[in-house]
């Protein structure tokens, strides 16, 4: 059944040491659907989007991205990847870094629509270093989604910036869903787990909840996200 | 491998390095800045040490010696009283004088030929032009029989002319390069590391061979470049003596700039910081300028270094860059041969180590 999911994730296990990152976890994302990963710092959020494109593998279980197990250095192509931090390199331009993402994934022809997006061509000539937070984020943003990626995995992609800006990527993240795209976005913020069709609820390495914000809400029996999130974890650990 | 994904790497190398001043600064004024140095140290007019002659000898010889001495380049000369002797060179004002006592004339006829040299002693390089010096006069002495000292003197390689920045240079123009473009590669990749971008790059199509090849090429023509500005300034501005191909001398230049971008490379794997990365660059070229035959020879050397020297790689860049410059060697030379060889494959050891390491400690 595998076919039918952008990513699917199998009963994954990961280790780091005697740290165990992940446990079991298994998640399964349509096409064209933004899927919030939520959870506390730690949780194992960064380490579930790093096994899905390919940078760890996993001890147990299996991940699937568009039809292919992973690590499988093929499917790169069509995924996109933010960082959590805008790693961008600070001494070339906006558009050179831009274009550089594009030029490694063969897709030179998007740095124009890339930029526009996110608002920057007119900035596109700025040296990274001379930007400010939010730019370099939408920088970011930028050169994650410029080879027009099937899956797009953004891992805290709003920390650090603006209500506004937040808005705006948002109004960009839905777009791209529109258009087939499918997101997983990672955050600890829940005003914006509420602007995904689906959420899962990660902590202590382990899925605890899974669904869209209603039932989330129906589970932890609260009209607040953010209640009903600490009722499902504190469930747990009882 | 993709030659277009290689080039997106290469040209973002460079167009980094466009805008970064202090950093093209370092590759290309700090060369000259050494070179200059070095050549200023070496041929700028040395004051010869000061020397005291004190003349008491009463019959004709010694007035010859001291004349001698007087005219000799290598030592400047003041006549003094051996009295006073001990006294100046306590007070710094002569590293030496020499004494030629009241029957020196007569010594010499019975045929002992004893002038009293007195030396400061506290610093080996100032004694030796003392010695030499005298050794001249010594010579102007047994000329006054109509006997003529003049040795023939036939240079293999080298000549007169040849001095010891002629020596130093050779070694140091392919050096400088090597040093620097270490220096800048290994703190570049780990910037890539720390600011997170390898990360982006591990998950994109990039493969590790890729990456690698990409740093190589941007980091070679940069160090070619600055290959080329060191070899014209010590070339036409210090006049190196050069025997060899100039074309050969950037060969040998090319692979050490492969080996020096790869052992960067390869180093940043055990740092994780760009504080630790700088702990490697003593430790990388402090004993390789010891043990790489640059000051001393390597069979100068006690055995035990000898091993360490016959496995750097820097001891065979060094010695093949003398063998081109100093002794005109072109590839028919079996030991250019094997200088090449060995610079080469270590250029390419070090190209598979960083590849095979770089998918480890991403995170």
């Amino acid at each position: 059944m595998s076919e039918s999911f952008a990513v699917d994730i199998d009963g994954v296990s990961k280790s780091f040491g005697a740290f165990k990152a992940l446990n079991g976890v298994t998640v399964r994302v349509r096409q064209g659907e933004i899927y919030g990963l939520l959870g506390p710092n730690g949780a194992g959020k960064t380490t579930l989007i790093r096994l899905v494109c390919g940078l760890l593998e996993a001890h147990a279980g299996t991940v699937t991205v568009l039809g292919q197990r992973m690590p499988n250095v093929g499917v790169l192509r069509h995924i996109g990847y933010m960082t959590q931090q805008a790693a961008l390199y600070p001494a070339i331009s906006v558009e050179e870094n831009v274009r550089f993402f594009a030029a490694i994934n063969g897709a030179e022809e998007g740095v124009k629509e890339a930029l526009e997006l996110v608002q920057l061509w007119e900035r596109r000539g700025s040296v990274v270093a001379t930007l400010s937070g939010g730019m370099r984020q939408r920088c970011s943003l930028a050169c994650a989604l410029v080879h027009r990626p099937q899956l797009l995995l953004l891992d805290e992609p709003t920390v650090g910036i603006d209500p506004q800006l937040r808005v705006q990527f948002w109004e960009y993240f839905r777009r791209l869903a529109a258009g087939g795209t499918t997101l997983i976005v990672s955050s600890h913020v829940m005003d914006e787990a509420d602007r995904c069709q689906r959420l899962g609820l990660i902590q202590y390495g382990r899925l605890l909840a899974e669904g869209t914000p209603a039932d989330i809400r129906a589970q932890g029996g609260s009209q607040n996200l953010e209640a009903a999130f600490l009722a499902l974890a504190g469930r747990t650990e009882s | 491998m993709s030659g277009h994904r290689v080039r997106a790497i290469t040209r973002r190398l460079l167009e980094g390095f466009r805008r970064d001043r202090r950093t093209l600064a370092l590759l290309f004024v700090a060369p000259i800045v050494i070179l200059s140095l070095l050549g200023y140290l070496i041929r700028g007019s040395s004051t010869a040490p000061e020397v005291g002659i004190a003349n008491e000898d009463s019959g004709p010889i010694g007035g010859m010696v001291a004349d001698s001495l007087h005219q000799s380049s290598r030592i400047k000369t003041t006549d003094i009283t051996a009295s006073d002797g001990d006294a100046k060179l306590k007070d710094g004002s002569i590293v030496a004088y020499i004494v030629l006592p009241a029957d020196f004339t007569q010594q010499v006829g019975q045929g002992n030929i004893a002038p009293e040299v007195h030396l400061e002693g506290s610093q080996p390089g100032e004694d030796a032009p003392v010695l030499q010096a005298l050794q001249q006069s010594m010579i102007s002495i047994a000329g006054r029989g109509n006997i003529h000292f003049a040795p023939k003197v036939d240079y293999l390689y080298g000549g007169p002319e040849y001095d010891t920045l002629d020596y130093f240079g050779a070694a140091f123009v392919g050096l400088i390069v090597f040093f620097l473009v270490f220096v800048i590669t290994i703190v570049s990749f780990l910037n890539e590391r720390s600011q997170g971008t390898l990360e982006r790059l591990m998950a994109s199509p990039l493969r590790r061979g890729e990456i690698v090849l990409g740093y190589m090429l941007g980091f070679t023509v940069i160090a070619l470049v600055q290959a080329v500005e060191v070899l014209v300034f010590a070339l036409a501005v210090l006049r190196i003596q050069n025997h060899g191909n100039v074309f050969l001398i950037f060969g040998m230049e090319a692979l050490m700039v492969v080996a020096a971008v790869n052992l960067g490379i390869f180093l940043s794997m055990f740092a994780r910081s760009e504080f630790q990365a700088v702990q490697f660059i003593p430790l990388v070229i402090v004993p390789q300028f010891l043990l790489s035959g640059i000051l001393f020879p390597v069979s100068s050397e006690p055995q035990a270094l000898q091993y360490v020297s016959n496995v750097l790689p820097l001891t065979y860049a060094v010695n093949g860059m003398r063998d081109i410059m100093v002794k005109g060697a072109d590839l028919t030379w079996p030991s250019l041969q094997l200088d090449l060889a060995v610079v080469a494959a270590f250029g390419i050891l070090l190209i598979a180590a960083g590849t095979a390491t770089l998918r480890r400690r991403l995170a």
